[in-house]
């Protein structure tokens, strides 16, 4: 790896690689890789030049890459801008040599326990990343209560944003990763919930509460299977915007990429513009032909972000097949406890539509239990440990196919898809 | 047939929630009613008194240090002497991690500070800065030595008084406190362990051992017995995990 032989030669090579470029930094522990790419069709959008770390290259050795493919041998740049998706924990490093115009903390959820440790930890590595970034201006999720108190111990200007309404009439039943309050622990107050811990909340104890946003979206008039039409709020004036991905929490996202693009100066027509067309992200409900199987991939990694998931799956008013591939190697979390938290009970309402559900992966034994434990039918619960066989089985059908695959899974997915259907560039 | 119930007490469900303890709830109930027995689930947080009586099994699961204090200066006011009445009455507990490391007497951290636990029970636990993370098995001496899989991810090592046993022996991982080869606690019919998350799906045989041991306090000895269950999927996790660790 590149990444790893500049920086044993030299450890300040990106500091060095990232002085001329304006750098924007997207942090927190969901919503990363989908909000960059909503930034980066701004950028484009924008035509400026710029680069960014993709495939989940997200710790120090791959940003390092990045800049180092990025920049002349001499060192100096070749594009204006770069985007830096960074692991919460990486940030913390990263942040000691690049020196961000803009940084986004989008969320803080509980993610990988074996990996970062407790989700105060996750705050404080993020706090620290903020720390370092003196000439940064910092954007934060309003809505989220742990990130929303970093605000109270940075000297950054600030911009927030947030979700002005509940976005969902129902929501599926899960249990908040941040109940009490942050400063005194007394039971926070929510005047609505938007999803997880995010909504409006108040600690009636101490009072600390949710910040009113600088950027908001005021409005939820569409949100159906494929996409939401929303209005976003900002500097008096309100917008429209198309977002093509479903799901709330991608409402979240692209009001995030909006509040990044009014930092660095970018027009709101064309921040917003971008929402309705950029490419969604590496496993993050993109969608491809698979024989005669239309395919969607959802990489899967906590339990927030898979509610999320399931909240969209069990709206679903079509025959469908899911597969799940559950992994347990460091980059997936090797404690996969986390699947019973998941609230795939959900999928009982929608159990009469599910053609199968097929699980595979190194987990697959847990999977398959914890599916039967949530009361899908036995007999639909179907273990394909060899992925090339799993592909035969979900690709023979002509109902739609969402495959749910951890991280380490989804790559070795692709590596096989690749292959068999002559995708290219699958790996970009 | 008479109707059978047996009622969970789900001790702080909103506080010690940290690693998916939700599926061992899942799993008991499940359990319980596949075999015509109805079952009831009530969690009781900060603010509630308990009335042991009314319970026949009580979880308390694994949490986070931000949220202990809230919980234990509310146990101490609330639950203590309730859980220790229900303790001494012979009722089942099962408590997992921080769940369980609050039944001892402290928790020294790393730098010298004692944080008072209930000391129900007579253990301590001390803090240590590498953690003991990862799948791990042991032997369960109430299962006559067969096995348990779980994961541990503990910073916390834990000694036993004397005369208190420990609920098996480590076959692979850190247990109790990576010395002495011990894993968790077993005290009358309290079952404390740092087998977090869902330890109870993929381990059927114990489950079955908590929930029967319930149903013969409750109903007297031979009185109900838990029928046989198709367990094809419950085995196949469980035996996974046992060749996987066995290597
Ligand atoms: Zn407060």
């Amino acid at each position: 790896m590149p990444g790893k032989v500049g920086l044993s030669v030299c450890p300040n090579l990106l500091g060095h690689l990232a002085k001329d470029v304006k750098c924007i930094i997207v942090t927190g522990t969901n919503g990363k890789t989908t909000t960059s790419r909503m930034i980066e069709q701004t950028l484009i959008d924008a035509g400026v030049t710029y680069f960014c770390n993709k495939s989940g290259a997200n710790m120090m050795n791959g940003i390092t890459t990045e800049f180092a493919m990025n920049s002349t041998l001499s060192g100096k740049p070749k594009c204006e801008y770069a985007l830096i998706e960074c692991d919460e924990a990486a940030f913390k490093t990263v942040s000691k040599y690049v020196d961000a115009d803009c940084v986004l903390a989008t969320n803080v959820f509980r993610d990988q326990l074996d990996r970062y440790g407790e989700i105060t930890h996750t705050l404080d590595n993020i706090r620290i990343g903020i720390q370092n970034s003196k000439n940064a201006v910092v954007c934060l999720n309003a809505d989220c209560s742990l990130t929303a108190s970093l605000r109270e111990e940075i000297p950054n200007e600030i911009v927030l944003y947030g979700v002005n309404l509940p976005i969902y009439k129902e929501h599926i039943k899960e249990s908040s990763d941040a109940p009490y309050c942050i400063h005194c622990k007394h039971e926070y107050e929510y005047e609505y919930i938007t999803f997880g811990h995010l909504g409006k909340y108040r600690c009636p104890n101490c009072g600390y509460e949710r910040p009113e946003p600088d950027i908001a979206v005021t409005d939820v008039i569409v949100s159906d299977a494929n996409h939401s039409e929303i209005e976003i709020t900002m500097g008096g004036e309100k917008r429209k915007a198309t977002i093509n991905l479903p799901g709330g929490y991608n409402i979240y996202n692209g009001v995030a990429a909006v509040t990044v693009a009014k930092v660095m100066g970018f027009p709101a027509e064309t921040a917003v513009g971008a929402l309705a067309t950029f490419e969604c992200g590496f496993g993050r409900m993109e969608k491809f032909m698979l024989g005669g199987a239309e395919t969607r991939m959802i990489l899967i990694k906590n339990p927030a972000g898979c509610n999320q998931v399931l909240n969209f799956l069990s709206n679903i008013d079509e025959k469908s097949m899911f597969v799940v591939c559950l992994n347990d190697n460091y980059a997936d979390g090797r404690d996969i406890s986390w699947i019973w938290d998941v609230d795939f009970e959900s999928l009982q309402r929608i159990e009469e539509n599910l053609t199968g559900v097929l699980v595979s992966g190194i987990r697959a034994d847990e999977m398959a239990m914890r599916f039967k434990y949530a009361g899908i039918p036995e007999e639909k619960i179907r273990v394909i440990k060899d992925y090339e066989k799993l592909i035969d089985e979900f690709t023979a059908q002509d109902a739609p196919v969402y495959i749910m695959p951890t991280y380490t899974a989804m790559m070795d997915l692709r590596a096989i898809v690749s292959k068999k259907f002559g995708y290219k560039n699958f790996w970009e | 047939m008479e109707n059978y119930t047996i009622n969970i007490c789900h001790l702080y469900p909103d506080l010690l929630n940290l690693y998916g303890d939700n599926g061992n709830i899942i799993c008991m109930k499940s359990r319980l009613e596949k075999r015509g027995i109805s079952c009831n689930v009530t969690g009781l947080s900060v603010g509630d008194k308990l009335e042991a009586d009314k319970f026949d099994l009580f979880f308390i699961g694994g949490g986070q240090d931000f949220e202990q204090d809230v919980l234990l200066k509310d146990a101490d006011l609330n639950k203590k002497d309730e859980i220790k009445r229900a303790m001494e009455a012979g009722k089942v507990f099962l408590c997992i991690c921080g769940g369980y490391q609050i039944l001892g007497k402290y928790y020294k951290t790393w730098d010298g500070k004692e944080l008072e636990f209930m000391g129900l029970i007579d253990f301590y636990t001390e803090g240590h800065n590498e953690r003991m993370i990862g799948n791990y098995m042991f032997e369960c001496d109430a299962l006559g030595g067969d096995y348990i899989v779980g994961f541990e991810n503990h910073s916390g090592k834990t000694f036993l008084g004397d005369g208190i046993n420990p609920i098996g022996k480590v076959v692979t991982g850190g247990g109790n406190n990576g010395i002495d080869g011990m894993e968790g606690l077993h005290y009358k019919n309290v079952f404390g362990a740092y087998c977090h998350g869902p330890m109870l799906p993929k381990n059927p045989k114990f489950c079955d051992l908590l929930l029967q041991t319930a149903l013969d306090v409750k109903y007297g000895e031979g009185t109900v017995t838990l029928a046989p269950i198709d367990d094809t999927l419950e085995n196949n996790a469980h035996n996974y995990m046992v060749n996987r660790l066995s290597k």
